[in-house]
């Protein structure tokens, strides 16, 4: 077959990294809590939904355009995880990681079946930012296009922040050792709530995006936490950055399958390459545990 | 045997009566089914169960099965089959009740009907499409509902009367899906067709980009999936950003549910999909069931809801030609019964799958949803062909 005319390839490459940068930024918020607090976060994915359902809401009741909503859940999302972390996440913090997951699994079904009562399981999505802008002759798809300029830009904002912000640098000290940060007068609770603050405004930033891609139902979330969890392992498990590199990789790496193999094997890339990279670089490509 | 229905109690399902009324002079009827109150096909199964009870009340007025009145029992199945499965084991040892009506989706009625079977207890299936359903060779287990392989049907038969040639099909990796895309398999070779393009996707896939490009480089003439309401919303909008044009688009279920269109406002224009039935329908006893319905729910009733009046209007139909409550009796019976109910035609085969009542297309057109296929029910003409992207 033609397939490996360099248009093709272009277009494969194209479409991959914007479907990886919707990953990455679903990954981003869930690698950053891990990395702070060390708790894997199963209900992240109802984050996102979250995020979505209230975007929907926004749209059906009162017009708002997505692109414009997200102003609105961002803030509301990042309320939400401030004040989850200090009710609920802040008392399994450092107490082992099975019980971390019995938390964040009980809360994943929760919000499932809150969504369910108020929701039903009827899909919904936004008919806006439809189609795609033609460069030359590659299809760059709108909405997905509009999510991945936000990924990229959220990602890299919270990682300048981390990075050289007086609060950032005052979570990454929560990371790397909470005593000590204490000791020198950091409030730790605060940080991690301000972390699960920020994981929870990147889950919802995700959930605007969707609703002008997917039709999401309070189920949708199984479909994109695992690949979640397979991105940070393959990025390096805490590190925030890594989670960006590995969402684009599964998605052009997923692409190139779906392409010259079969969409069916599409589905396995994720774990093909989590095994690769067990083998190969147990720490993931940008090394594990460090959030900067 | 295990006592599975001191194990339910504690999950803390209740019965529950129908309409209670005035006391029956003989011993009651009972009817047993489980039906999805909660879980994923929570609508849909709270659906189903008001057409099963306003079924009970229409049988009651007019004096119950063969003068007994009849008395609905049910149960919460949580949409999950191994509570299906549990639930008809109660219903039948347990509760003993008279009559079985099987539960909604495939993968609940493959669990419980395997229980009916072990019993040899004649089951309607109200609620179910899969062919995997009748390929075990079950004796009591009758369905309803247009089996998923002819789903697709009318709409390559118009394809092959408009003269066209070249189909691609997709299709989601689980058993309704695969059904549908074996059946147009089988319908494409029958009239001639020429499948250019097969290809099967993961239940989660979120991207067809890969898909939609190689399918445009072989321009086929119709684009067909087995598929559900997200993917097959998430190719169309897909489909559009690359430009796959086909004259024909059609999934299953996707555009046959009324979120389709508000999901995907223009894109979703001239898209093909499967009703299993239309409130519109012009058949006889539809319009009566539909309004009296709407006048007692408050809402326009969905397929599952006339599916569950039929399932009933079925068991009535066979208790009258038998005139008894005979289990083997009413096997027979409901094999050779052909009658019509507010669902359809009810006529099946020798394995009790389906084979009377045919599907119906439905299209997209003007923001709504409509019956074109067959003409004899259409109420709209068919949209041919798709609008080109350009023209949109």
């Amino acid at each position: 077959m033609h397939l490996l005319e360099p248009v093709l390839l272009l277009q494969f490459l194209v479409s991959g990294l914007l479907a990886g940068a919707l990953y990455a930024l679903l990954a981003c918020g869930l690698n950053l809590v891990f990395g702070v607090m060390r708790v894997i976060n199963l209900a992240h994915a109802e984050l996102m939904l979250a995020g979505a359902f209230l975007t929907y809401v926004l749209y059906a009741w009162a017009g708002i355009h997505p692109l414009l909503a997200f102003f609105l859940v961002l803030p509301a999302l990042f309320g939400a995880g401030f004040y989850l972390q200090r009710l609920v996440v802040e008392r399994v913090v450092g107490k082992g990681e099975l019980q971390s997951l019995l938390l964040t699994y009980g809360l994943s079904i929760i919000l499932i079946n809150t969504g369910l009562l108020i929701f039903a399981s009827d899909f919904k999505a936004i008919p806006e930012l439809q189609g795609a802008l033609i460069v030359g002759d590659i299809a760059i798809s709108k909405p997905r296009t509009a999510a991945a300029l936000l990924a990229i830009a959220l990602t890299l904002g919270v990682y300048h922040f981390l990075k050289h912000a007086r609060l950032g640098k005052a979570i990454r000290a929560v990371a790397e050792h909470p005593d000590v940060a204490m000791l020198c007068g950091i409030d730790v609770v605060r940080m991690r709530m301000f972390t699960f603050g920020l994981a929870a405004a990147m889950a919802g930033a995700a959930g605007v995006m969707l609703t002008m891609i997917y039709s999401f139902s309070p189920e949708t979330g199984a479909d994109f936490i695992l690949k979640c969890f397979a991105i940070i392992i393959i990025g390096g498990m805490g590190n925030f950055i890594g989670a960006l590199y590995g969402g684009l990789l599964l998605g052009v790496a997923e692409i190139f399958v779906a392409g010259f193999v079969s969409s069916q094997w599409a589905e396995a890339v994720a774990y093909v390459l989590l095994i690769l990279i067990l083998l190969i670089r147990p720490t993931g490509l940008k090394g594990a545990a460090d959030v900067t | 045997m295990k006592r599975i229905h001191f194990l339910l109690a504690g999950f803390g399902v209740g019965i529950a009566l129908a309409s209670a009324g005035v006391p029956a002079q003989t011993k009651e009827i009972v009817v047993g089914t489980s039906v999805a109150l909660t879980g994923k096909y929570a609508r849909t199964g709270q659906e189903q169960l008001n057409g099963f009870q306003l079924w009970v009340e229409d049988v009651n007025r007019r004096g119950g099965l063969l003068g007994r009145k009849v008395r609905l029992a049910y149960y919460d199945d949580e949409s999950k089959p191994d509570t299906g499965a549990k639930l008809y084991e109660k219903l039948i040892t347990g509760d003993k009740v008279d009559l079985l009506i099987g539960p909604y989706s495939s993968g609940v009625t493959l669990a419980a009907s395997t229980v009916a079977e072990k019993h040899r207890f004649p089951i309607i299936s109200a609620g179910a499409s899969s062919s995997k359903i009748w390929a075990r060779g079950y004796k009591n287990v009758f369905g309803l509902y247009t089996p998923a392989t002819t789903y697709m049907d009318q709409i390559l038969a118009l394809a092959k009367e408009k003269g066209l040639k070249r189909v691609a099909l997709i299709h989601a990796d689980t058993a309704f899906p695969r059904d549908v895309a074996r059946g147009v398999e089988a319908s494409a070779k029958r009239l001639g067709l020429e499948l250019v393009f097969k290809e099967e996707y993961g239940k989660a896939s979120t991207d067809f980009a890969a898909m939609i490009l190689k399918i445009k480089a072989l321009k086929p003439d119709v684009v067909v999936g087995g598929s559900y309401l997200p993917d097959s919303t998430a190719f169309m909008r897909q489909a559009r950003e690359y430009q796959l044009y086909a004259k024909i688009f059609a999934f299953a279920v996707g555009p046959g549910l009324p979120d389709f269109g508000p999901n995907l406002g223009a894109i979703a224009e001239g898209v093909m999909g499967n009703s299993q039935w239309e409130p519109t329908l012009n058949l006889p006893g539809v319009k009566t069931f539909a309004k009296q319905y709407e006048q007692r729910y408050g809402h326009v009733p969905g397929y599952h809801a006339a599916g569950g009046y039929g399932a009933g209007q079925v068991l009535e139909a066979a208790v009258k030609m038998t005139r008894s409550f005979d289990r083997d009796k009413l096997r027979r019976a409901l094999l050779k019964l052909d009658t019509t109910t507010a669902f359809g035609r009810y006529k099946v085969d020798a394995t009790g799958m389906q084979l009377g009542k045919p599907g119906y297309t439905v299209q997209w057109i003007g923001g709504s949803r409509h019956v074109i296929l067959p003409p004899s029910v259409a109420a709209r003409k068919t949209t041919y062909p798709f609008k080109p992207w350009d023209k949109r």
